[in-house]
């Protein structure tokens, strides 16, 4: 069909169209990602001209000398499973509801997506202020509602600053979770629903028959990317507790980061991201094989 | 909100007349999640508009009486927000076009043009939407750096891109694998190119996509932090989170300013997401949410 000259021609039109985007994104993303492997077999503050290669030293200090690196870990661990239960679980509540005709829906839906839109670093600083433990909200409510027993040094209790932060956390992704459901619900057959409730089936019924079986893609998404997003944090974490008090909400982005560009160890600093970059794709390479798979039994 | 309006009124219409006690409870229930959900960006405008005398004596949720809005310029020259307010303009104005420009010309090839490892390119690029740079921040600084483009525009806009690229590669990707061939077909066999069917055919009816992810890239520009933080270390090339963290830092007990300055930081993002809030929803399931 297509003559040699005509193949050629659009051969070299793709690699144009194709070129920019792989030079910038091999150069600026891929390489940073095999260079991180390399810095962490060496030893290097940074600037020295010679990185020395020290094989495993770095993961060996980490692992057995670094007790920030376990809490780092455990408390990244924590995060993650409360990351992918709480906020998916409550937008796919509100995008069900939202899929109703609901007075005031729309404007309602915009409410629940403003605080995406807000950045994390202004987040921290809106979360960090309301739970300031003299002038902050939190602490205002309580007094004028006669709950003093409750009131807490919301950040600067170790034994729940974690979950104080996970609160503005959820606060702000819920919204994004939501939007993904709404999109997915779109693809719900709507003569299926109907054709249900005719037989008599009850909302429950409907939901876990029909709509949950038709959002099964969605789900995946909003799980997958639920789960990145959580190994992520780091702007909320260094904007409100900068991993404090004590450490207790210390996390492995931000203690890579910490290890690399504060105490200049780029080694030990690498040999962190090497490690959550390698969770990450635990998750990653078997969500893309199900996602390829399920394209190719699609066409 | 000016959108907002007709939309509602066209939905109370479709209400069906009898009244479902189930819906009437939800929508309760729904109402109220709303004003809880609103509530702290509702604190925040309010503060933003108190003197720091009216905020010490009145509640958290009482609307301010006389408008402070000298909070916005001490905070707008405290904070040095003219100076991040432009990098940050700056930086978003050249990466967003440019990002949607690159990421559109590859998705189109990938998509429509027979390539031996079409596929294996998709993925590659599929890869990096799935990759945190937040852990990676060491060796992209390293890297900028051996450039010598730390503390410029260009030493944070590649990266930018480089980062922003597989995510909306892999949105149009799935947008022009599903337009229908003849649309394409005819011009290519009158003699087309390839590039002229992409500028005449394929961008205009993508025009809904582009601006879905045009909200979500101004949205993740403008915010980005953690990546400025290393790539940006003069403060004169700071962009507004990094202002705003500095500013938190220096003047955390005025709260009149402290909320005017996160106004300022969050404002152009709202304006920008308002604009396009309409294309939002349905730009982004045309063909994306698929798989």
């Amino acid at each position: 069909m297509f003559n040699s000259k005509f193949m050629q021609s659009s051969r070299t039109q793709a690699l144009m169209l194709i070129g920019p985007a792989l030079a910038v994104y091999a150069t600026f993303a891929i390489w940073p990602m095999i260079e991180v492997v390399f810095l962490s077999f060496q030893e290097w503050n940074g600037l020295a001209p010679n990185r020395e290669w020290v094989g495993l030293e770095n993961y060996r200090y980490i692992l057995t000398n670094d007790p920030v690196f376990w809490l780092a870990l455990r408390n990244t661990i924590t995060w993650t499973i409360l990351a992918v239960i709480f906020p998916p679980s409550i937008g796919l509540l509100l995008a069900l509801g939202l899929n109703e005709r609901l007075f005031g829906r729309v404007p309602m839906r915009a409410i629940y997506y403003l605080p995406v839109i807000i950045a994390p670093i202004a987040v921290a600083t809106m979360w960090r202020w309301m739970y300031d433990p003299f002038f902050g909200l939190f602490n205002q409510v309580l007094t004028s509602l006669g709950l003093q027993s409750l009131i807490s040094d919301w950040l600067g209790d170790r034994e729940i600053a974690l979950y104080s932060m996970f609160v503005a956390y959820t606060w702000q992704y819920v919204g994004f979770s939501m939007v993904l459901f709404l999109a997915g619900l779109q693809s719900v057959d709507r003569s299926l629903v109907e054709a249900a409730r005719i037989d008599g089936a009850n909302r429950w019924q409907v939901f876990r028959h029909v709509t949950l079986p038709a959002l099964r893609v969605t789900l995946a998404i909003v799980l997958v990317l639920s789960t990145i997003s959580s190994l992520k944090a780091f702007d909320i974490v260094y904007g409100m507790t900068g991993g404090g008090p004590a450490q207790s909400t210390q996390m492995l982005a931000l203690w890579a980061f910490m290890q690399s560009m504060q105490i200049f160890d780029f080694g030990r600093g690498s040999a962190i991201s090497v490690i959550l970059l390698l969770v990450t794709l635990t998750i990653v390479v078997p969500y893309l094989r199900w996602s390829q798979r399920d394209e190719g039994a699609a066409e | 909100m000016t959108t907002v309006a007709p939309r509602i009124q066209e939905e109370t219409l479709q209400i069906k007349p009898r009244r479902d006690p189930f819906l009437i409870i939800l929508w309760i229930v729904l109402v109220t999640f709303a004003l809880v959900w609103i509530a702290p960006v509702v604190l925040i405008a309010f503060t933003a508009l108190k003197s720091n005398a009216e905020i010490m004596a009145t509640s958290a949720f009482t609307p301010p009486e006389a408008i402070a809005w000298n909070n916005f310029s001490g905070a707008w020259s405290r904070g040095n927000f003219e100076t991040t307010f432009r990098n940050s303009a700056i930086i978003t104005v050249i990466k967003v076009p440019l990002g949607l420009m690159f990421s559109a010309m590859a998705a189109y090839a990938l998509a429509r043009i027979r390539l031996r490892f079409g596929k294996l390119l998709l993925l590659f690029f599929l890869f990096g939407a799935m990759i945190p740079f937040q852990v990676m921040l060491a060796p992209i600084f390293t890297l900028v750096n051996g450039f010598g483009l730390i503390d410029t525009y260009p030493g944070v806009i590649l990266p930018y891109l480089a980062f922003g690229v597989p995510y909306q590669v892999f949105i149009l990707h799935g947008f022009f694998k599903a337009v229908p061939k003849e649309l394409s077909e005819a011009a290519l066999i009158d003699g087309a190119s390839h590039v002229t069917v992409f500028r005449r055919i394929f961008l205009p009816i993508s025009l809904p996509v582009l601006a879905a992810l045009l909200i979500l890239d101004f949205v993740s520009t403008w915010n980005e932090f953690a990546m400025a933080l290393v790539l940006l270390q003069d403060r004169h090339m700071w962009t507004l989170p990094l202002g705003l963290m500095s500013f938190q830092g220096q003047f955390s007990t005025d709260y009149g300013q402290l909320n005017a300055a996160i106004a300022m930081t969050v404002f152009p993002a709202v304006l920008v997401y308002m604009i396009f809030q309409r294309y939002f929803v349905s730009g982004l399931t045309s063909g994306a949410v698929k798989g």
